[in-house]
């Protein structure tokens, strides 16, 4: 009967920071070596799609979970915008988590 | 007589082209305001959320960013259940009303230059 619990708590304790990491956010650091691309549009301030014509929304601050969904949309084509779609299935799932990672983090002072 | 026509013509094409670029270009942010009360739920009063980061902050994002996206709700070609059923029912003065208020929101986003 005790064995039966330790092993119940010992698959739930591996579950555990499988789930949180799932969860976690990616490695901002690694974020920003990945976000270098965006800069060319979305680092200009003012930018401005040319065709529908509109500026190329602020990115920096937004949040993480938004940030990959978003993403993960122009990824799979559900959303649609030729630039964005190329950029992002050039992304691994880790790769978008890094990036949500160092977009959504707070900025230095 | 032509000439008068054209003259006519010419003014009447300069009338149209000034009266599309400020029906474009315009909203009301204090209408905006009014019309806000269903966003808030998700997007907070001021726009700059509610804590709940699948929401995106829509504070102080370009207000014609804001229009395209909710164009793209409205008409369906950017999929989102909850936002479209919201947009559908907005006309174009709604959408740039709403627009306005939002972007004249303070937040944190902001451009990459700036990170």
């Amino acid at each position: 009967m005790r064995s039966i619990t330790l092993a119940t708590l010992l698959v739930l304790a591996s579950a555990v920071p499988a789930v949180a990491s799932a969860q976690a956010t990616g490695d901002a650091a690694a974020g920003k070596l990945k976000a270098y691309t965006c800069t060319g549009c979305h680092g200009i301030t003012g930018y401005r799609n040319v065709y529908p014509h509109y500026h190329v929304p602020r990115i920096s601050g937004q949040n993480y979970q938004y940030l990959v969904t978003a993403l993960n949309a122009y990824k799979t084509g559900q959303r649609k915008h030729p630039t964005m779609a190329a950029q992002a299935q050039s992304l691994t799932e880790q790769d978008i988590a890094d990036i949500a990672s160092y977009l959504a983090a707070p900025t230095s002072p | 007589m032509i000439k008068r026509a054209h003259f006519l013509a010419l003014g009447l094409l300069a009338a149209a082209v000034l009266s599309a670029s400020t029906a474009h270009a315009s909203g009301s942010a204090g209408r905006g305001m009014e019309l806000s009360k269903p966003c808030q739920a998700c997007h907070g009063a001021d726009g700059n959320g509610v804590g709940d980061p699948q929401y995106p902050i829509i504070a102080g994002q370009y207000a014609d960013y804001l229009a395209h996206s909710l164009k793209g709700y409205r008409s369906g070609e950017r999929v989102n259940v909850i936002m479209q059923g919201f947009a559908s029912t907005l006309s174009d003065q709604d959408i740039a009303d709403l627009s306005a208020y939002f972007a004249s929101q303070k937040s944190k986003l902001g451009d990459l230059s700036k990170r």
